[in-house]
């Protein structure tokens, strides 16, 4: 039954390479994963590559010392989750995000961001 | 692939039991009931029927239970408790009530009740077919078919989130039009005797079943053609990774069940049909009833693939985990996959220039893979160059730095990464990765 891989295959060349995407990853980031900023942002946006379950999803941000400086909730709609900032001195920020995809898995990263010049 | 996370085994037994449950359905109306009006054997009729009601209600029960005990693993899974808390915890609630898993799984308790109910007089035998055998039928695709919202089908944005679940659906339902009735239908072989009367219920039962079965045959290969597009994405997804490895014995499985049903359609149905010799006929009938057998072998070893198959990262995303777009335009980026481990190399700026390197290492699940050390080497484009090798620093988030890389020109770069991962494992990871031209 060597046919059947064969067959597959052909199919998948035929389909050529898909945009499929499973379990929510980050997709996109304002701002930028790894960017530095000039003027500090007045919130964090994050978009997934599948649509998030709200209960079981969130985002905080932290600047170099571990303090907390996003603010409350995050809102979550869809594919994106955004987090309100508080005023933001010149330093770097992590920004740690928590996601559970519609089709019940959970994913999870983090990344940094730096505001003003450096 | 973890085969000790139960997850595995509660989604086997609750696809197992759902196919059964609903394939029962869709056996009576579609191939017994007209079987046994054509034949005459009261009997073998009414034995028939209680050992039906007797498995169907068995089954029903077994797939309520099991879909309980998939929602507690699926609440503890995601709020990181152990099982035994979920509902102290309130989680399980929150995941019945507040999303999507939870509400496709109220809704298929409700069709199991429901289900239930036309069991009585479906199985009872009473002939008030039409109307119960429509809502019975109706029920049991239903149940079976949105499970489709349980799995990554559901994940979807677009047009995708319509066509994959859509695809999934109309999938779970031809796969119980033939696995669900394979069993049913060796119980109907097995228990028609020699007589006239009785062959002609195998007869019309065997010839009814070989066109639902040629419907199923063809909706799956539609709708898992879909579905391998959607999970699987590539050529070397489908061939290089756990969940494509596993995809494709499935497929080898199934063609396997396609050419014992191509058998059973173009040699032992129209023996067993046509011809005038009773103990041919009864040869064509013990035929096809072990080939009923292997063939639900067959598909109880697909249901397990399919089981392990949900819990598994689909192979599509294998090479998409990185997200290109959310990263600075001027980074230079390489995703290094083998199956021991995966490493996410950032270079920023990825141009001529000083610049610093990002190692994320991961293993085949996509969770961080934990490294002793790290070494990053970069080999220059141009023939006989040796690589540069640094040892990396890890950052407080888990990923691996090495500041001062020198790009002395632009062009293909070869990227190498070495991790110590224990005392005698290390994992050595290889490619090429682009550096731009400064663009003033």
């Amino acid at each position: 039954m060597r046919t059947f891989p064969t067959i597959v295959a052909l199919f998948a060349i035929a389909v050529g390479a898909s945009t499929a995407r499973a379990h929510a990853f980050l997709e996109n980031a304002d701002p930028l994963v790894g960017s530095t900023v000039s003027a500090a942002p007045r919130e964090v946006s994050l978009t997934f590559t599948q649509n998030l379950e709200p209960a079981f999803s969130s985002v905080t941000v932290t600047d170099a010392n571990g303090a907390q400086v996003s603010q409350g909730k995050a809102q979550i709609g869809g594919n994106t989750m955004r987090v309100r900032l508080k005023a933001l001195a010149p330093g770097s920020y992590k920004v740690h995000w928590h996601a559970l995809s519609v089709d019940t898995h959970t994913t999870e990263g983090n990344f940094t961001f730096h505001v003003g010049g450096r | 692939v973890t085969l000790t996370d139960p997850i595995i085994y509660v989604r086997a037994v609750h696809f197992g039991a759902t196919l059964m449950a609903a394939g029962i359905v869709f056996f009576i109306v579609f191939v017994g009931a007209p079987s046994f009006r054509a034949g005459d054997d009261k009997h073998a009729c009414s034995a028939l029927r209680r050992q039906l009601s007797l498995i169907a209600l068995l089954s029903l029960t077994v797939t309520v239970i099991s879909g309980a005990a998939w929602l507690v693993l699926t609440a503890a899974s995601i709020s990181d408790q152990p099982p035994t808390q979920v509902f102290s915890g309130g989680v399980a609630w929150t995941v019945l009530s507040q999303t999507s898993f939870g509400w496709d799984w109220m809704v298929r308790l409700l069709l199991a009740c429901l289900l239930a109910v036309t069991f009585v007089p479906l199985l009872s035998g009473r002939d008030t077919m039409l109307l119960t055998g429509t809502a019975a039928v109706m029920l049991a695709a239903t149940l079976a078919g949105t499970l489709a919202w349980a799995g990554h089908a559901a994940g979807g944005l677009g047009a995708e989130g319509i066509i994959h679940p859509a695809a999934d659906f109309l999938h779970l339902i031809a796969a119980v039009a033939w696995v669900g009735t394979l069993i049913p239908l060796a119980l109907l072989l097995g228990a028609v005797g020699g007589n006239a009367g009785s062959l002609a219920i195998a007869r019309t039962a065997t010839l009814r079943f070989s066109t639902l079965g040629l419907v199923s045959v063809t909706t799956l290969l539609v709708t898992g053609s879909i579905n391998t597009w959607y999970l699987a994405g590539s050529v070397p997804a489908l061939v290089g990774t756990p969940y494509g490895q596993l995809l494709l014995a499935k497929v080898a499985l199934f063609f396997g069940m396609v050419a014992i049903a191509a058998l059973n359609r173009l040699r032992f149905t129209p023996r067993l049909v046509h011809s005038a010799s009773k103990t041919e006929a009864r040869n064509a009938l013990r035929q096809l009833r072990r080939n009923a057998a292997i063939e639900m072998l067959a598909g109880a070893a697909i249901i397990c693939i399919v089981a392990v198959l949900g819990t598994e990262p689909p192979a599509s995303h294998a090479h998409q985990h990185a997200s290109y777009e959310a990263l600075p335009p001027d980074a230079a980026f390489i995703h290094i996959h083998s199956e021991q481990g995966m490493a996410d190399v950032t270079i920023t700026p990825g141009h001529p220039g000083m610049a610093r390197a990002t190692i994320r290492l991961w293993n085949e699940n996509f969770e961080p893979l934990v490294a002793r050390e790290v070494t990053f080497a970069l080999t220059v484009p141009a023939a006989g160059s040796t690589p540069v090798k640094r040892f990396a620093s890890q950052d407080s988030d888990g990923a691996w730095k090495v500041d001062g890389v020198e790009l002395s020109q632009p062009g293909n770069w070869m990227v190498t990464v070495g991790a110590v991962l224990g005392p005698s494992t290390r994992l050595v990871l290889e490619a090429p990765i682009v550096i731009e031209p400064s663009d003033q």
